[in-house]
């Protein structure tokens, strides 16, 4: 694949040698000259010193033959025109755009960009997405988000309290893997009763796993 | 019921935004003019009698604050090409503002924004016409 990177310093650098690496063609944009030379001098590749937000240095950059462009630049407006031209003029299949407040991601996707990308923005929806139920610890999901891996702090207010495991009605694809009671490791059955301040850590679908930690924590109050 | 929106935002207090600040609140219209930076407002002339606020024009929720949605004309002066074709388009296509204006140093960028019916100003353009004007010299054009 043919890359593009326009702007950045110390994330372009990474994104240079991890594609590189994977042996893609790259091309970089940057109007920082000291940066080219560190980059000219380091890789192999085309640097082309300039603004990458005009559209003869997109052009210089080969960019009608790329598969994708980055938009690296600290700022979030450069960033924009730097991925309208790629996607109205140049035709570019990928276009990632990254921005560095967040409240861009949605602006900039209803102007017409596609992908759009913030650090904080992703760290947010992560937060929204583990903090739904209070104590859980930590999520994992695997298998492209076919798996989800939770970890889970149960109360003495919770509804699983002192029930047997086969007395707990479970959703389907769900299994407690492993309990975790103080410092030991117990590989449950259905006889293992759940006591207070045990760690569970839960294996299901996202689909199920709500249904699980509702069943686990009690709140199917409606 | 259905008052006609009167406010006029002008994002950027440069030389041009001020100067149509003044002239336009003078005229009795209803001007809000922005600017990322309190310095940038001593530029504005006496006869302005509008609001002036710090803040990023290209932010939509301090858009809102400002009651964009009641704006019928918008003009995009920042001295920034690139945040004057983001600003300009957020007007545009999602406040859908009757009569945005961006004001653009570089005529290359005006591809962008052709389809978005936002109209551009070319500093660059106007004075090769006013030097045709003076001179008495005609440039052809190139087509």
């Amino acid at each position: 694949m043919k890359i593009v990177i326009a702007g950045g310093h110390s994330q372009a650098e990474f994104l240079i040698s991890l594609f590189l690496n994977k042996k893609h063609k790259l091309t970089v944009i940057n109007d920082d000259v000291p940066f080219c030379e560190l980059i000219s001098s380091t890789y192999k590749i085309p640097v082309i010193n300039g603004d990458p937000s005009k559209e003869y240095i997109l052009s210089e950059a080969g960019i009608d033959k790329a598969d994708v462009l980055i938009a690296l630049t600290p700022k979030d407006e450069d960033n924009f025109v730097i991925c309208q031209y790629a996607t109205k003029i140049f035709q570019v299949k990928r276009v990632i755009c990254t921005v560095s407040n967040p409240s861009r991601v949605e602006v900039f996707k209803k102007l017409g960009l596609t992908n759009v990308l913030s650090a904080t923005y992703m760290v947010a929806k992560y937060i929204e997405q583990t903090s739904t139920i209070e104590n859980l610890v930590n999520t994992l999901s695997l298998e492209d988000e076919k798996v989800l891996l939770s970890e889970i702090l149960i109360e003495e207010t919770d509804t699983c309290i002192n029930k047997k495991l086969l007395n707990i009605p479970l959703p389907k694809s769900t299994i407690i893997s492993c309990i975790i009671r103080t410092d030991n490791i117990i590989i449950p059955n259905g006889q293992t009763v759940i006591s207070a301040e045990d760690k569970l850590l839960i294996i299901s679908t996202p689909e199920n796993m709500p249904k699980a930690l509702n069943v686990l924590k009690g709140r199917e109050k409606k | 019921m259905f008052q006609k929106p009167k406010n006029i935002i002008i994002a950027g207090c440069g030389r041009l935004g001020s100067s149509l600040a003044g002239k336009l609140s003078q005229l009795g219209y209803h001007v809000i003019i922005i600017d990322k930076s309190e310095e940038a407002f001593r530029k504005l002339p006496d006869t302005f009698s509008g609001y002036q606020v710090v803040g990023d024009a290209a932010n939509t929720e301090f858009l809102e604050r400002i009651d964009i949605k009641n704006c019928f004309l918008f003009i995009a002066t920042t001295n920034s090409d690139n945040a004057n074709c983001l600003i300009s388009q957020i007007a545009k296509n999602i406040y859908k503002v009757e009569k945005v204006y961006a004001r653009l140093d570089d005529a290359e960028k005006q591809i962008l924004i052709e389809d978005s019916e936002v109209e551009a100003i070319y500093p660059s353009l106007l004075s090769i016409e006013k030097f045709e004007k003076l001179s008495g010299i005609t440039f052809k054009e190139d087509f």
